[in-house]
C-alpha cells in the first residue's frame, strides 16, 4: 500500500483483504453448518418457547463476531522486507512479532492449498534455520504478488540487493517477458492493480528432471504397502467365502437363522474390505498428489522443486542448505531400479513429508542427477561409479569400509551391505539389504560426532558412528562397523568436517560473483 | 582392543559429588519401590530378614551402577572440539567441534545447586547432538559456558 507501484514492500504491508475468507471459509462453514443443525432440533439457541427470530438473532451475532475478529487478525497481521530480514507482526490481544533473517535462509515455498489455487492465491513460506515455529507464513497473496516476493526474497539472501536482476527468463506472465525482451520498461501489469508490486524477474532455471504421472503410479502400486493391503483383503475374501460355505452347508436345514447369520457375516466381512481399500486408495492417493508433476529444476538461485496436483508448492531450496541426502529403493521397485529421495533442511520440518522430498520416484539416471543438484562436486574421481557402487554394492567394492563378517551376530541380515566411504566432499553410508538405503551427508554439514558401543558389540569389538544432522528424517548412522575402523572414521571425519567448513560457500551465494 | 582413547587427551572427570547428588535424587523411588516389593514378598508370606536382604541388594546394586556412571564420564577441550565420554555398559563418545554450538545452556536443580554442581548443555542445530555435562562445580560451569561461547563465536560457520 506504498505510493510508489515498484517499492518493495520496506512498509509494513498487509496481506491480501480475502485471507480471512480463504481462511476461514472452512470452519465458518462447520460452524453455520453445527449451528443450524443445533437450532433447527432447539439445542444450542432456541430456548424451549422462544420464536425462532431469536435464534437466527444468535446466530447472526456469532457470525458478525467472527468476522469481526478474523478482519481484526486480518489487520494486525503485517509484514516487510527491510533490514536483511522479513519481519511479521501479528496477533491483536498477543501480540506476535517474528523475524527471519535473510542470512539465515534455509528455503522459500510458495504454497498454493487448493481453495486458495483456485481463486489464484498462494501463500509465501520463509524457513530460516531455528525451531518449530520459526518459519514465516504469509497466506495469502495474490499468486504475481507471492511469486515475486519469493524472487525478491531470494534475491535478497543471495546479496544482489533490490534492483530487479535481468531479463525475466521464466516471467509469470508472458507479456511481461515479451516486453522484457523488446527492451521496453517493465510496465506496471494493469490486469492485477490491486497489490503494487512488479514482478521481479526469477533467475533462469533449467529442468533437470521430471516425474510423469505413469511412473508415479507404478511405484505406487508396486509397494509393500500395496503387497500386504491386496493380501489383507484377498485373506479376508478368501475367510469370507469359506466361513460362509461352511455355515451353508451347517444351516442348510434352518433357513430363517441360518441364512441371517451368514447375510450378516458377510456384510460385515464386505466392510472390512471395503474399509481395507479405502485405507489403501486414501494413502496411495496423497502420495500420488502429493508427487504429481514433481519437476526440478537448477538455477542461480538453488534447486526448484515444484509438485502436486490439487494442492500445489513451489520450493527454492538455495546452494548450500541441503544438509543430507537418502536415497532408498523398496524392494518391489528393484525390478525398475526406481529410487526416491529425501533431504534434510534446517528449515524444514520432519513431518512435513511434502517438503522433504527431492525425487518421489525415478531411474537411477535421475536419483544420480538430482543427487548432484545437491552436491555438485562430490569430490571423487569417479563419481558415477562410486554412487553407483554405494547403490547396490556390498562388501568392499569401490573402497567401502565394510562391517566385517562377525557382525552377523547382531545384525542378520544387512551386515553384507553395511559399510562406508569417505569421498573428498561427503560421506556416504550404505545399508539395507533388502530395502536399500544410501545416505549422503557433505562434510560441511556435520554438526556433530559419536560414537558408541553397547555389551554386545563390545563382545564382537564392532561399534557405531553417527553423524548429526539437523532435524528431518534423514539419520546417517553407520551401525556395527570394526572398532577401529570406527575410531579411525571418527577421527578423520572430524578433522574432514573441519576442513570443509573452513572453505565453505558464503551464505549470500552470489555476493562473491557480484562484487 | 581399547575404547576410543585419542592421544594426548587429559579427560576432566565429573565431580564425585555428584554420585551424592544422583543418590540424593534417586534414594527416594528406589527405596519406596523396594519397600512396596519387601511388603508385598513379606504379606505372601516371605521371610523379613530374606526380604530385607534382597532390598538391601537392590540398592547396593544401584549404588555400584551409578558409582561406576558418574566415574565413567567426562569431557576434554580439544583445540577445534570439546569431547564428552559417558557410560560403561554402553559407552559413547561425542565430539562437538566450537564452530558448530548454537548456544551454551547451564542448569541446576536444587540438590545439585546444595552441592555446589550444575549441569552445562551444548546445543547444536543438530537433535542428534547429545553432549551434556553433568557435575560440573558450579563456578567451573560459569567459566566453561564464557570459555565455549567464545570459542564458538570465534568459529562459528554457517549451517
Amino acid at each position: 500500500m506504498t505510493g510508489e507501484p515498484s517499492a518493495p514492500p520496506e512498509e509494513w504491508t498487509r496481506l491480501h483483504i480475502v485471507t480471512p475468507v480463504l481462511l476461514a471459509g472452512r470452519t465458518a462453514g462447520v460452524f453455520v453448518a453445527v449451528a443450524v443443525a443445533q437450532g433447527g432440533q432447539g439445542g444450542l439457541f432456541a430456548a424451549k418457547n422462544a420464536p425462532p427470530w431469536v435464534a437466527l438473532a444468535g446466530i447472526l451475532v456469532v457470525i458478525v463476531a467472527v468476522a469481526a475478529i478474523a478482519f481484526g487478525q486480518w489487520w494486525m497481521n503485517q509484514f516487510r522486507v527491510a533490514d536483511g530480514a522479513v519481519h511479521q507482526r501479528k496477533g491483536i490481544l498477543f501480540r506476535q512479532y517474528r523475524q527471519a533473517r535473510l542470512d539465515r535462509l534455509q528455503a522459500v515455498d510458495v504454497v498454493q492449498p487448493l481453495v486458495a489455487r483456485v481463486f489464484g492465491f498462494a501463500e509465501v513460506k520463509v524457513d530460516v534455520a531455528g525451531g518449530k515455529a520459526s518459519s514465516i507464513r504469509l497466506q495469502y497473496l495474490r499468486v504475481e504478488d507471492a511469486e515475486a516476493l519469493r524472487n525478491e526474497i531470494v534475491a535478497l539472501a543471495a546479496g544482489l540487493g533490490r534492483a530487479p536482476a535481468g531479463p525475466p527468463a521464466t516471467a509469470s506472465s508472458p507479456d511481461l517477458a515479451g516486453a522484457a525482451r523488446s527492451g521496453e520498461p517493465i510496465p506496471v501489469p494493469a490486469a492485477a492493480p490491486s497489490r503494487d508490486r512488479v514482478p521481479v524477474a526469477a533467475a533462469p532455471q533449467r529442468e533437470v528432471y521430471a516425474v510423469p504421472p505413469g511412473r508415479l503410479l507404478g511405484s505406487i502400486v508396486a509397494s509393500w504397502w500395496t503387497v500386504t493391503i491386496v493380501g489383507l483383503v484377498l485373506i479376508t475374501i478368501v475367510a469370507i467365502v469359506v466361513v460362509g460355505a461352511v455355515r451353508v452347508g451347517k444351516f442348510a436345514g434352518d433357513a430363517v437363522s441360518g441364512g441371517g447369520g451368514i447375510e450378516g457375516f458377510l456384510n460385515g466381512g464386505a466392510y472390512g474390505v471395503l474399509s481395507g481399500l479405502f485405507a489403501f486408495f486414501a494413502v496411495g492417493w496423497a502420495r500420488f498428489a502429493s508427487g504429481f508433476g514433481f519437476i526440478a529444476a537448477i538455477s542461480a538461485d538453488g534447486i526448484r522443486l515444484q509438485h502436486g496436483l490439487l494442492d500445489t508448492r513451489r520450493q527454492t531450496v538455495p546452494p548450500g542448505r541441503v544438509q543430507a541426502v537418502r536415497l532408498r529403493q523398496p524392494l518391489p521397485w528393484r525390478h525398475f531400479d526406481w529410487w526416491d529421495i529425501t533431504i534434510n533442511v534446517a528449515g524444514y520440518q520432519d513431518d512435513e513429508k511434502a517438503d522433504t522430498t527431492l525425487l518421489p520416484v525415478g531411474p537411477r539416471r535421475d536419483a544420480l542427477y538430482a543427487l548432484w543438484l545437491v552436491l555438485p562436486d562430490l569430490g571423487d574421481p569417479d563419481p558415477a561409479g562410486t554412487v553407483s557402487a554405494a547403490l547396490s554394492g556390498k562388501g568392499a567394492d569401490n573402497g567401502f569400509t565394510a562391517t566385517p563378517r562377525r557382525a552377523w551376530l547382531v545384525d542378520p541380515w544387512q551386515w553384507r551391505r553395511r559399510g562406508v566411504l569417505a569421498t573428498g566432499r561427503a560421506l556416504l553410508i550404505r545399508r539395507g539389504l533388502f530395502a536399500r538405503d544410501l545416505v549422503v551427508v557433505p562434510h560441511e554439514k556435520t554438526q556433530s560426532l559419536s560414537i558408541r558401543q553397547g555389551p554386545i558389540q563390545r563382545l564382537l569389538s564392532l561399534a557405531t558412528v553417527e553423524v548429526h544432522s539437523t532435524r528431518g528424517s534423514v539419520h546417517p548412522v553407520a551401525r556395527h562397523l570394526d572398532l577401529s575402523d570406527a575410531i579411525a572414521l571418527l577421527d578423520a571425519q572430524a578433522v574432514r568436517a573441519r576442513e570443509a567448513r573452513a572453505r565453505q560457500s558464503p551464505e549470500q551465494w552470489m555476493a562473491t560473483v557480484r562484487r | 582392543m581399547p575404547w576410543f582413547e585419542p592421544a594426548g587427551v587429559t579427560w576432566t572427570y565429573a565431580s564425585r559429588r555428584l554420585i551424592a547428588a544422583r543418590l540424593v535424587v534417586g534414594i527416594l523411588p528406589v527405596a519406596l519401590l523396594s519397600a512396596a516389593v519387601g511388603a508385598l514378598a513379606a504379606f505372601l508370606g516371605a521371610h523379613p530378614a530374606g526380604v530385607a536382604a534382597c532390598s538391601l541388594t537392590v540398592i547396593a546394586w544401584w549404588a555400584w551402577v551409578l558409582v561406576r556412571q558418574v566415574t565413567a564420564h567426562g569431557w576434554v577441550e580439544r583445540q577445534d572440539d570439546l569431547m564428552v565420554k559417558r557410560g560403561r555398559m554402553f559407552r559413547r563418545v561425542t565430539v562437538v567441534p566450537y564452530g558448530r554450538m548454537q548456544y551454551v545452556e547451564v542448569n541446576a536443580g536444587p540438590v545439585a545447586r546444595a552441592l555446589g554442581l550444575a549441569r552445562v548443555q551444548l546445543h547444536t542445530a543438530s537433535p542428534g547432538t547429545d553432549a551434556h555435562l553433568s557435575g560440573v562445580p558450579a563456578e567451573e560451569a560459569a567459566r566453561l559456558r564464557d570459555r565455549l561461547t567464545v570459542r564458538g563465536e570465534a568459529r562459528l560457520a554457517g549451517l
